[in-house]
């Protein structure tokens, strides 16, 4: 149970996903400019990432190392998230229009995510278990959430703060975010 | 003009400053020339290549599964590189770590590929690939040298292995500005950069 | 119809052409890869045994031997957790009648620039140095090991290793 916590947090706080490990930056600076936007975005990137975790941990285990085509591995994981992606949009517009308008709308962008091909590629690489890719993709979502909706309130604030010139827009949400991954790297000292 | 379709990946559409994309490995390895100079060498390879194959193939590959056409077309490229890094260099390799296999979903390669090479003929695509490929090469040198030389206090010409040369700065080289290799250091820069160029509007 | 048929067909055909080239290329460069890693491994055990001429893998320890095929020490990893992750150590013990350490060298690390990576300097590995196993604790543990200033976890965390997978792997050497 520590060793789960502890990935958990490892991939939350100590690795945040976006800060220090520069994972997932295209929506960071793309989409986070309003907290709701954030919040359903961060949601709809934590789910792909734990499911795609659970199924590439299975192909890993179940079809790639037992037939020793471990050279294929990027062509399927990439191949398998792009389709389960596909799948789960198409699911959630036929089953409810509700949940497509908050969450579906981010789909298409997520096969491109960093994160989530790379939480897939981080659990293989490092062997986790199939509790322990649980918990490390379970990580990464809760950092990569938490770490949108910090940057989501502090652009707002941005906007109407009187910033030079040649800074305004994605410069100083730069700036911004180097401020940020400074306080981040003081978990590093974290126990676990 | 074909030579317009390399020249404007160098400054006038550069992959990283003005249109922003391939951000993570920019920021990840861009700690060492040693790092960017491979990460970008493996972008060009895979850029260049893949615009060559998705341009002959544009008229075969029906529209509406382009995209899982193109993602497989690149990820084959990428493990053909990834392969090539491991036999031959294995230190790069395991420097660049995770930022290797995830050239895959670089935002420049399948962009690139959805804009450029699925609408034009190979000789201009290739073209196209090769700029913007420099073009990114181009930026990731730029940043790494500032990162390197204030963070590491000198830098370290290697380049695939090769040693060319060394150069450190006395005194700082001892007590340098960590700061600037860390995560932190790498956004401020980035930041800082793309405010100086919208300063002087070099890239306009 | 004809439509849904194209589409299947065009991606298969990329996905096959994609296997087979990869597989090719894969098999062809395996051999490569694979000689890598143990020259990799030589050079790691020539670091710590200079005058080694071969060494053979049992259980996780290295056997080294001479070029005349006298048995000169043992090497084998240890991991220790670090400030920002796992440290690799590879441990090299001679083989006399203490079996001290010989030398240790730092694989890999992701410690703090500055801080934490000064584990791997000289200064630091050296005062392992031909040290018999009791002496490896922090001096503040009634050891002979000086911890780095300002990286105390990172210090701890080497010696500790080293310690500890000593202690495992130390019956299987004796046997």
């Amino acid at each position: 149970m520590n060793e789960l916590l502890a990935l958990f947090l490892k991939y939350a706080l100590v690795n945040n996903f976006i800060l220090v490990m520069f994972l997932g930056l295209c929506p960071f600076f793309g989409v986070s400019k309003r907290l709701s936007d954030a919040i359903r975005m961060g949601l709809s990137v934590t789910f792909v990432m734990v499911a795609s975790a659970i199924i590439t941990w299975l192909i890993a285990n179940f079809i790639l190392i037992p037939f020793n085509i471990e050279f294929m591995e990027n062509v399927v994981f990439i191949l398998v998230i792009a389709s389960f992606v596909q799948l789960l949009e198409m699911i959630i517009r036929k089953t409810s229009i509700g949940l497509y308008r908050t969450l579906g709308i981010y789909l298409p962008l997520i096969t491109t995510n960093c994160a989530v091909l790379g939480i897939a590629e981080i659990n293989y690489t490092n062997g986790f278990s199939f509790l322990g890719s649980i918990a490390s993709s379970l990580g990464g979502g809760v950092g990569f959430i938490l770490a949108l909706v910090i940057m989501s309130g502090l652009r707002e604030r941005l906007e109407i703060s009187d910033v030079p010139e040649s800074l305004k827009g994605l410069p100083i949400a730069f700036i911004t975010a180097s401020l940020l991954s400074l306080s981040f790297l003081t978990f590093g000292g974290l126990r676990i | 003009m074909p030579f317009k379709d390399f020249s404007k990946g160098l400054v006038k559409a550069n992959p990283l400053f003005v249109l922003v994309l391939g951000l993570c490995p920019a920021l990840a390895v861009s700690t060492s020339i040693e790092n960017a100079f491979g990460m970008g060498l493996a972008v060009i390879f895979v850029l260049v290549l893949s615009n060559l194959i998705i341009s002959l193939l544009r008229n075969m590959i029906p529209k509406d599964v382009r995209i899982p056409c193109f993602i497989v077309i690149i990820a084959t490229l990428v493990t053909i590189i990834n392969i090539t890094f491991k036999a031959y260099l294995p230190s790069l390799t395991e420097s660049l770590g995770v930022y290797l296999p995830l050239i895959t979903v670089n935002c420049i390669i399948l962009g690139r590929a959805e804009a450029f090479a699925s609408k034009n003929p190979p000789l201009r695509s290739v073209l196209d690939g090769v700029g913007e490929g420099i073009g990114f090469l181009l930026a990731m040198l730029l940043i790494s040298f500032i990162r390197e030389l204030l963070g590491s206090g000198g830098l370290n010409f290697t380049i695939l292995g090769y040693k060319l040369g060394e150069f450190t700065i006395p005194v700082f080289s001892s007590m340098p500005a960590l700061f600037f290799i860390m995560p932190t250091g790498a956004f401020l820069i980035i930041g800082l950069l793309l405010g100086l160029f919208k300063k002087t509007g070099v890239l306009r | 119809m004809k439509e849904n048929v194209k589409r299947v067909v065009v991606l298969t055909i990329i996905i096959l052409v994609s296997s087979l080239s990869l597989y090719a290329y894969y098999t062809s460069t395996e051999d490569l890869i694979r000689e890598q890693e143990t020259a990799k491994l030589t050079e790691e055990i020539n670091q710590i045994f200079p005058d080694a001429g071969r060494f053979v893998q049992k259980e996780d320890i290295y056997y080294v031997y001479s070029d005349d095929g006298d048995l000169i020490g043992y090497a084998f990893k240890a991991t220790g957790k670090g400030y920002g992750g796992d440290i690799s150590i590879l441990v090299g013990v001679n083989n006399d009648e203490d079996l001290t350490i010989r030398k240790i060298s730092v694989l890999s690390q992701s410690e703090t620039p500055g801080l934490g990576t000064r584990i791997t300097e000289d200064e630091f590995i050296s005062q392992f140095n031909n040290k018999p196993i009791d002496a490896i604790k922090l001096r503040s543990n009634n050891g002979e090991i000086d911890a780095i200033t300002g990286a105390t976890i990172s210090s701890n965390a080497v010696v500790n290793a080293v310690y500890t997978e000593y202690k495992n792997k130390i019956k299987s050497i004796q046997r």
